[in-house]
């Protein structure tokens, strides 16, 4: 008994570990070279090599930096509010399958309710940004906080409508049985087999599924809650050192989770050519992926305003997601 | 006030003489107390809206440039200066002395809503009260500043330590109303999307902004004062580079420079004249493409693509204007009568290098078309917010790319020619959108026209006589333009119309240095483009703008 408790602590640790380390160097050293390279610049390259060495130097410097508490803000929220964001999206890793790697199977928990409980975890985000927008004391804070949850309102739902309709093919909520329905051959073209991955199958799904989880992750063309250029840092204006750690680790285990659903529901989660031990490899390869995707939106892409956003979401989402999931239902009924 | 003479045609095209005019205003002119660039008409303080609104509406003088005011031994003066937008080389002041012990004069902004600051300001330096002002406050100064800095008596050794509780901080004001529930938010004085120290009073009801109020005066530098006490021949010259900053100093320079030239009767070398358009127009597309840049960032965010690609360009033709004056950003290149020196030898080098630019300059464009005004999300965002109509626009001496982008067909390098603009073949940009998108589009599109005026001044220097290659007018060390001589003179910046009021008085320094900033009168506008609209379309607004703190402060 003692012994399995103690076995998945250790499987936690090495899972949030690995979900920690794309995050270290995503944050400090790969965004700044993504986009740098959209950018026609350079960036770092001069600690270490290729700039490597900026992760720990950066490390260092944001934990040295004086953590300044603004007067009046609501003190147990204010503090909670950072551990909650990256804590919210770690979670959601537990129960993604992340492949093989070896005899190693990536995967700490497969319940029956997996695909709905990570979305559950995801949605716990919007309640961290409440609490700091509006714990701050601060005007951009409180916009920002508020912003974040009109926005996540809006897209939760077209979000959550759009994978049912993936669950309407595979008939479970069990993240496995997911990935498994996703292995047969959908067509065979020149010799090369495409594989049943959802975004083959319902790419109109996967279009919108992607562009509600560009919204949920809060990055453009929907990083509103933010919104550098408009209401300053929006709700993380009042953080610092520490705290602004916390919560620039959380937006980043954020993408990243986002982008594992993207690729447990429509990209087959980790299968890829090969034997199946180096299925974790592709696995992380999805991810990085969709964290790239995501850069490059932020370097092309303007933003929506507030107003157009709460409008695509209700008005055009919406009503497109449960279409699809109409249509699902009704051609996977007449086919079955 | 003007219904009551329905004799005279309303027709703003018809040119009248002096005589016309003052036939015109009948009692109302006491005197003459004509200009270099225009007559002057004294009137007394309690007649100036009877007299402005007749001159606007009777004679078609729609364009109230500036008001400039200054204190003589005897009087306080302050003067008018209205132009017509149809064509600017019909100008007429008018002047209004006010009484030296209690200086009141009637205020002008019911008739021209832009006299509103221009009237604050002149309160704010000089000490004239404006009598009727809807909200007569410093405006460049604070509130607990004491004393009028260009008046006669002001003591400049006098301490301004204002305590603490004598200070009213706007920051720290409560607006926490019980009647109303908007919400007061302080954007700036240091923001992300304000562009250098600006601070806007926002009253805001959810998302929606209520009202704007902007507060400047964070960048003042008493360039003015400054100007006031260098000589005409050359200490001033080094000052304009520092308004408007952003690349556009040869354009600065031109402004000072024409005033001065006309005062002193300089006449400049055809050469130089050349020389001088085609440094303009280059500095004229480093600022516009800067423009474009922070624009991008306004609606794109931070770590968008087009900031860096625009800002790419424009570093090319900073490079051009290095080799050109030997400066990045504060040129000092013009001097009255030409320019400094010659263009850089070797002379192939830089024409080809020039071409090189030029070349690249439609492939560039192409890009941010592309990147920006072809993305239905920019679209989205920038047509019809921010909306300026162009009778608004007027009212409140908007310039530049800000009128043109509200369609009024008004550039004063066509319509009072200067340098070698009217010789060369380009057009005048105008968009009839008179949104936020209409005043990117122009920049854009002037930006093409500006590189056609500089691959038509390289062709002409390229096959200058080397012998006729006159850089600069014989002028006299030491310039000393005739006692009680005034000029107004306005060149189109990179803003728009950037005018110099100059009062000599017979020495070699300025009696009166008057700068007419286009962003002052630009940046008025604001709360009527974004009373009503959303946080962002505020900050849109503001980036389509263009202001430059330093040219709005001074």
């Amino acid at each position: 008994m003692l012994g399995e408790v103690v076995a998945a602590l250790i499987a936690a640790a090495v899972v949030g570990n690995i979900v920690l380390a794309f995050t270290g160097v995503a944050g400090p050293w790969a965004k700044r070279k993504i986009t740098a390279a959209f950018t026609d610049r350079i960036a770092v390259n001069r600690v270490g090599p290729f700039g490597l060495l900026i992760i720990p130097a950066a490390a260092v410097q944001l934990l040295a930096k004086e953590l300044i508490i603004p007067e009046g803000v609501d003190r147990p929220s204010w503090d909670i509010a950072p551990i909650l964001l990256p804590a919210s999206a770690l979670l959601g890793f537990s129960v993604i399958p992340m492949g093989r790697l070896g005899p190693i199977n990536f995967q700490l928990a497969d319940p029956e309710v997996g695909f709905a409980l990570v979305f559950a975890f995801a949605s716990i985000a919007s309640v961290s940004l409440v609490m700091a927008g509006y714990a701050s004391n601060n005007k951009y804070s409180l916009l920002g906080g508020l912003r974040a949850v009109a926005q996540n309102l809006a897209y939760e739902i077209p979000l959550v409508v759009t994978a049912m309709s993936v669950v309407v093919f595979t008939g479970t909520l069990q993240m496995s049985g997911i990935v498994a329905a996703q292995t047969e051959t959908l067509a065979t073209v020149g010799g090369i087999a495409i594989p049943s991955w959802y975004a083959f199958v319902n790419p109109f799904a996967f279009v919108l599924f992607l562009t509600a989880n560009m919204a949920e992750i809060g990055r453009n063309p929907f990083d509103i809650p933010e919104a550098p250029t408009e209401i300053v840092a929006g709700y993380q204006t009042e953080y610092s050192s520490a705290y602004f750690v916390l919560f620039y680790l959380g937006e980043f285990v954020h993408i990243f989770l986002g982008g594992a659903i993207l690729a447990v529901t429509f990209l087959g989660g980790a299968s890829g050519p090969g034997p199946a031990g180096i299925g974790f490899v592709w696995f992380v390869v999805k991810i990085w992926a969709f964290f790239l995707f995501t850069q490059w939106a932020r370097s092309a892409l303007p933003r929506v305003r507030i107003d157009q956003l709460i409008e695509i979401g209700w008005k055009g989402m919406l009503v497109l997601s449960f279409a699809n999931l109409v249509l699902t239902a009704v051609i996977v009924g007449v086919i079955a | 006030m003007s219904l009551e003479r329905p004799d005279t045609v309303d027709d703003g095209a018809v040119e009248r003489t002096p005589d016309e005019l003052e036939a015109l205003l009948g009692d109302l002119v006491v005197d003459r107390d004509d200009h270099l660039n225009a007559p002057g008409f004294v009137i007394r303080p309690d007649t100036v809206q009877e007299t402005l609104s007749i001159l606007k509406e009777q004679a078609g003088y729609d364009h109230l440039s500036v008001v400039s005011a200054q204190e003589y031994e005897n009087r306080y003066e302050s003067i008018y200066h209205l132009k017509k937008f149809d064509d600017p080389t019909q100008e007429v002041s008018v002047v209004v002395p006010a009484d030296k012990d209690d200086p009141v004069s009637e205020t002008a902004e019911p008739v021209f809503r832009t006299a509103d600051w221009h009237e604050r300001e002149a309160y704010d330096l000089v000490g004239i009260e404006y009598e009727g002002h809807p909200d007569l406050r410093r405006i460049l100064l604070p509130e607990t500043w004491q004393g009028h800095p260009l008046s006669m008596d002001y003591d400049r050794d006098q301490p301004q330590i204002a305590t603490l509780p004598e200070h009213a901080n706007p920051l720290q004001e409560h607006h926490k109303d019980a009647e109303s529930d908007t919400m007061f938010l302080n954007i700036g004085p240091h923001h992300p999307a304000t562009h250098g120290v600006l601070h806007l009073k926002t009253t805001l009801d959810g998302e929606q902004v209520v009202d704007v109020e902007p507060d400047i005066g964070y960048l003042h530098r008493c360039e003015e004062q400054m100007a006031q006490s260098g000589t005409y021949r050359h200490q001033i010259m080094p000052y304009p580079d520092r308004w408007d900053y952003i690349s556009a100093g040869l354009l600065n320079e031109w402004a000072y420079a024409r005033a001065a030239e006309d005062l002193a009767d300089i006449e400049v070398p055809e050469y130089a004249q050349v020389i001088r358009t085609m440094g303009a127009e280059m500095c004229r597309i480093a600022a516009h493409m800067l423009a474009l840049a922070t624009f991008a960032l306004d609606i794109n965010g931070d770590f968008t693509a087009t900031f860096m690609y625009a800002i790419n360009d424009r570093e090319r033709v900073q490079n051009l204007l290095e080799d050109l004056t030997g400066q990045r950003l504060m040129f000092n290149y013009f001097r009255l009568g030409g320019v400094v020196w010659d263009l850089p030898e070797p002379r192939e080098e830089f024409f080809s290098n020039t071409r090189d630019f030029l070349d690249q300059l439609p492939e560039s464009i192409e890009e941010y078309h592309n990147l920006i005004t072809a993305n239905e999300v920019f679209q989205m965002r920038t047509i019809d917010t921010g909306v300026l109509p162009p009778e608004v626009a007027k009212n409140y001496g908007a310039t530049g790319p800000v009128l043109r982008g509200s369609g009024v067909d008004y550039d004063l390098r066509r319509d009072d020619p200067y340098g070698y603009y009217d010789e060369l073949d380009w057009d005048v940009v105008t968009e009839e959108g008179c949104d936020n998108f209409s005043r990117l589009l122009v920049r854009m599109r002037e930006v093409e026209e500006s590189a056609k005026i500089i691959e038509q001044c390289v062709d002409l220097l390229e096959d200058w006589p080397e012998d006729e290659r006159t850089i600069q007018a014989n002028v006299p060390r030491t310039l000393r333009p005739d006692d009680d001589t005034e000029i107004y003179r306005a060149v189109e910046g990179a803003k728009g119309e950037l005018g110099i009021y100059i009062r000599a008085d017979g020495t070699d320094k300025p009696a009166r240095f008057k700068i007419r900033s286009p962003c002052f009168s630009n940046l008025q506008t604001l709360p009527e483009m974004s009373n009503g609209e959303y946080i962002p379309d505020v900050i849109a607004a503001l980036g389509s703008l263009d202001v430059v703190l330093g040219e709005v402060d001074r």
